[in-house]
């Protein structure tokens, strides 16, 4: 085991920074865990975290204010911090654009600021799709190279990882994971927050959303939450390997929409969507609630189901011990069955029944 | 035993010099062996010789003194792996193949008549006791699948159905009882005499009476007893707990469906398709779901025979039954037909297909359609890209005419009658289909009264047009055409697309979704042509709107 550190982790209440903050006390390093609300930390499973005694130490603070709005005693607990791992941020889609400059940019600077000042090595927890809007490879090495973004939280997260590298140029030591979709675990399919594309899911599944504009052989990468919390750990912990690297936290396979297509059918209570090609679909073509349906959800995801992205993972590969999670459609089939299991997903909306989406307004989030 | 020994081995010399030479050790088993047996009964001999090489695992039958004589052989080396698999298999009994533990109880149970030292050896690869061991521990598995099983037909109110698998069950109780005394002659045939052999009449007298209770004591009733006799002569897990009972994914099963036709896939190769009623209670099934819950959902929907649906759904292998903590409920008669799905006889609806997905008999039907999955696929895929190029080429044909563009009408005009007979072969499950060029010769392969399309198909593919006069009259044959294939094929085989943007729309949703299947399936057609097509298709009246 490395030496005990004290590693500072900002949005360590959230999906994955629960889970990164349970390893690193597992393993007995201090952890200032910075947090937006006085809330305690749940894990994955849905439990409260039971770190190691005198491991964990809750901060109450912000990233989007200077100093992650710490009083100076705290700002003083953090300066002696060997790591800091940054997860905080927000994940949700359709969210005003003035929200992802705030916690996902302005939260980055001040954590680096913070990381700057001390000299404290940072772990950026950033997201494979700062690739934007494109198919093929995307590599590990590459960042802004022109293109196009799905959506502003895609954008935000590009500009938050390119003050990460203006800082390590500068000489600050930072390594940056870039996760893909996150979703549940990889054993069992447990997954703590519905979030994501799970919403997506059970509109599709319902039966609410039934004619969706897509590719058949679009690639979602989805990656089990634990294998990301290891990873990231695995960074802060070992941070000399890791140093100057950024590491796609990704699958071993992606699923295609048409993997997606055959595995909800094997679900009999589950509807599957009709894909129709992205440049014939037409919104207002679809009946009125279908449309209302797309309008505030789907077609926030639609730039997913287009593109056919392959997230290269060699420096991930190189550097982690962990094993690359195998993904595809077995996968698939776990994170489905454990929405089953616990009532997420159910029986479908019979055909005729045009009930009006439910959609919950989405909320802030401290996750990448 | 029912022979003298010299009568078997004077027979025994009689049939040897029939057999290939060898150094043989020979026994008498099966059921005379074991002390049953009649004048009806075969002699089995099992040879069993040194040798390196593997003998063959067929029989041979020979009839010597009037007497079926059945020889097998076996080497050492075989007799020894058949144990070593045995003893492997022990750790988990419902994968131990019936032969296996057939053979290595006739074995174990039989007379020796010459080598007494080899069958010796050969007796003592596997101690008698650990052998009644296993064999009372693979019949209370057979119990306990029969018992659950009998638990979930009871539950769906397949009562009858219940009480059989209940008494399969209790043969199987008292068959893991008398293995455990020494009684593991498989065959259920001789269980009176094992019975009286144990020697526990208050067994043997409950069992008797159980068994030919059936008939007159109510379903629950003898269900109850048949579980309460299996716990006291000590099978567990089959407590009267249809809650752990729970309903999962058949592997390979897959759903699809278009407009209100539910259509479910075996294998990736059977297709059934499902009526209103049943549709529904398919469609109300929850994966992991206990049965009681299951069953709750089904008659939810307001289907009546939700309990037998769901029971038909178990029976054709579309969804499985397993038992909390105990793995996937296999109901099995030892000896007996195979255990697994069952297949009903395919639909005769004719025709077979529509845009709306396959015909059904039957709001409660679950029909097997006589096409495989893959053509299936392939031909409803088919169907609905030819509805769209008939009205394609309509449009073309109608375009042509009005600039007196004569021969573009022409081909215009073959083009919608030949997609036409395209949709009309696929709506009668024709697939792969014809070349355009036989399409009217090859009309000889539907039902006589589709008959009169074929006249009416051989003039317009022959027609000429030279002028506005000819080309008004050509309009209006095309029209007729495309009405009588609408009548053959059925108004949801050629729905009138180009109605209104709606029905063109709903056409085209319909199109999408049997993309989706043909994708499932990597049909055998150009699946990026089609949706290119259909895609372009679909442009205009997405943008009318």
């Amino acid at each position: 085991m490395t030496e005990a550190m004290t590693v500072l982790i900002t949005g360590a209440s959230g999906f994955l920074g629960a889970e990164v903050t349970a390893r690193l006390t597992a393993a007995g390093h201090s952890v200032l865990a910075l947090l937006h609300s006085n809330g305690g930390i749940v894990r994955n499973n849905g439990r409260p975290l039971k770190p190691k005694p005198g491991t964990l130490t809750p901060l109450t603070g912000d990233v989007t204010r200077p100093g992650l709005g710490l009083d100076a005693e705290r700002l003083r607990m953090v300066a002696g911090a060997d790591r800091i791992v940054h997860c905080a941020g927000i994940t949700d889609f359709g969210r005003p654009e003035q929200v992802y400059q705030d916690v996902n940019v302005t939260g980055t600077e001040n954590v680096v600021a913070l990381a700057r000042a001390h000299g404290t090595p940072l772990v950026h927890v950033s997201t494979a799709y700062v690739c934007g809007e494109r198919d093929g490879a995307a590599r590990e090495g590459e960042l802004d190279v022109g293109q196009r973004f799905g959506n502003a939280y895609e954008q935000s997260k590009l500009y938050a990882e390119t003050l990460v590298h203006k800082a390590a140029a500068d000489g600050l030591p930072v390594t940056v994971v870039r996760p893909s979709i996150i979703a549940g675990d990889r054993r069992t399919g447990q997954v703590r927050d519905f979030k994501t594309l799970y919403p997506v899911v059970r509109l599709i599944t319902k039966g609410r959303a039934r004619t969706i504009p897509g590719n058949y052989d679009a690639l979602l990468d989805l990656v089990p939450v634990d294998y990301v919390a290891d990873l990231i750990a695995e960074a802060a912990t070992r941070f000399e390997d890791a140093r100057g690297l950024t590491l796609h936290a990704v699958a071993g396979r992606a699923v295609t929409l048409r993997d997606f297509s055959d595995v909800l059918a094997e679900y009999p209570s589950f509807q599957v969507a009709r894909w129709i090609p992205p440049a014939v679909f037409s919104a207002q073509a679809l009946p009125d609630g279908e449309r209302l349906c797309h309008e505030r959800v789907i077609s926030l995801y639609a730039s997913y189901m287009r593109r056919r992205i392959h997230f290269d993972n060699t420096n991930t590969v190189a550097f982690s011990r962990h094993p690359v999670p195998a993904g595809g459609r077995p996968y698939l089939r776990k994170l489905l069955d454990h929405s089953l299991k616990v009532g997420y997903l159910g029986a479908s909306t019979p055909r005729g029944g045009a009930a009006a989406p439910a959609v919950t307004p989405p909320e802030r989030s401290p996750q990448p | 035993m029912i022979l003298t020994e010299d009568y078997l081995q004077d027979l025994l010399d009689k049939t040897l010099p029939q057999v290939r030479t060898g150094d043989w050790a020979v026994v008498l088993e099966g059921s005379i062996a074991e002390g049953f047996g009649n004048p009806g009964s075969d002699i089995d001999f099992l040879l069993i010789g040194r040798t390196k090489d593997d003998l063959p695992t067929m029989p041979s039958l020979f009839f010597v003194d009037g007497r079926r004589v059945e020889i097998r052989t076996r080497s050492v080396h075989q007799l020894a792996e058949q144990f070593a698999a045995l003893k492997t298999g022990a750790k988990r009994v419902g994968r131990i193949p019936e032969d296996l533990l057939n053979r290595c109880q006739r074995l174990l149970h039989s007379y020796p008549l010459r080598g007494h030292a080899l069958v010796e050896e050969a007796k003592g690869m596997l101690p008698v006791e650990r052998f009644r061991d296993i064999a009372a521990a693979w019949w209370a598995h057979c119990a306990r699948q029969s018992l659950r099983h009998a638990l979930a037909m009871q539950c769906l109110g397949e009562s009858e159905e219940a009480v059989d698998w209940a008494r399969s069950g209790l043969v199987q109780v008292v068959k893991s009882w008398a293995a455990g005394q020494g009684e593991t002659y498989l065959e259920p045939k001789w269980l009176s005499m094992q019975l009286d052999r144990a020697d526990r009449p208050d067994i043997s007298d409950r069992y008797w009476q159980l068994e030919s209770a059936a008939a007159e004591v109510a379903a629950d009733d003898y269900l109850a007893a048949c579980l309460a006799f299996a716990a006291d002569l000590g099978v567990t897990g089959v407590r009267r707990t249809p809650e752990r009972l729970t309903v999962e994914r058949q592997p390979g099963v897959t759903t699809w469906q278009a407009a209100e036709r539910v259509h479910v896939i075996r294998g990736r190769r059977d297709v059934f398709a499902l009526g209103e009623r049943a549709g529904r209670v398919w469609r109300s099934l929850v994966l992991g779901s206990p049965l009681p819950q299951v069953l709750a959902n089904a008659r939810a929907t307001g289907t009546r025979e939700a309990g037998s649906l769901l029971a038909e759904f178990l029976r054709l292998g579309l969804v499985r039954l397993a038992w909390k903590g105990g793995g996937t409920v296999t109901p099995a008669l030892p000896l007996a037909s195979p255990p697994g799905p069952i297949t009903p006889p395919p639909s005769t609806a004719q025709p077979l297909l529509s845009l709306r997905g396959a015909a059904v008999t039957a709001p409660d039907a679950v029909d097997l359609i006589p096409l495989p999955a893959e053509r299936f696929g392939a031909a409803t895929l088919e169907l609905a890209f030819s509805n769209m190029v008939v009205e394609n080429a309509r449009e073309d044909l109608a375009g042509a005419l009005q600039r007196g563009q004569w021969k573009v009408a022409e081909v215009a005009a073959r083009r919608a009658v030949h997609s036409a007979l395209r949709g009309l072969f696929c709506a009668y499950g024709v697939s792969p289909l014809p070349s355009d060029s036989d399409l009217v010769r090859r009309l000889s392969l539907l039902p006589e009264d589709t008959r009169p399309i074929r006249a009416l198909a051989d003039g317009l593919t022959r027609l000429t047009i030279d002028s506005a006069e000819r080309a008004e009259a050509v309009l209006c044959e095309l029209e007729d055409f495309v009405g009588v294939v609408r009548q053959a094929a059925g108004a949801d085989a050629f729905p009138s697309s180009f109605d209104s943007a709606d029905t063109w729309r709903a056409t085209l949703e319909l199109g999408y979704d049997w993309v989706r299947v043909a994708a499932h399936f990597d049909s055998q057609l150009p699946l990026q042509e089609i949706r290119d097509l259909v895609a372009t298709s679909g442009a205009q009246p997405h943008q009318a709107r």
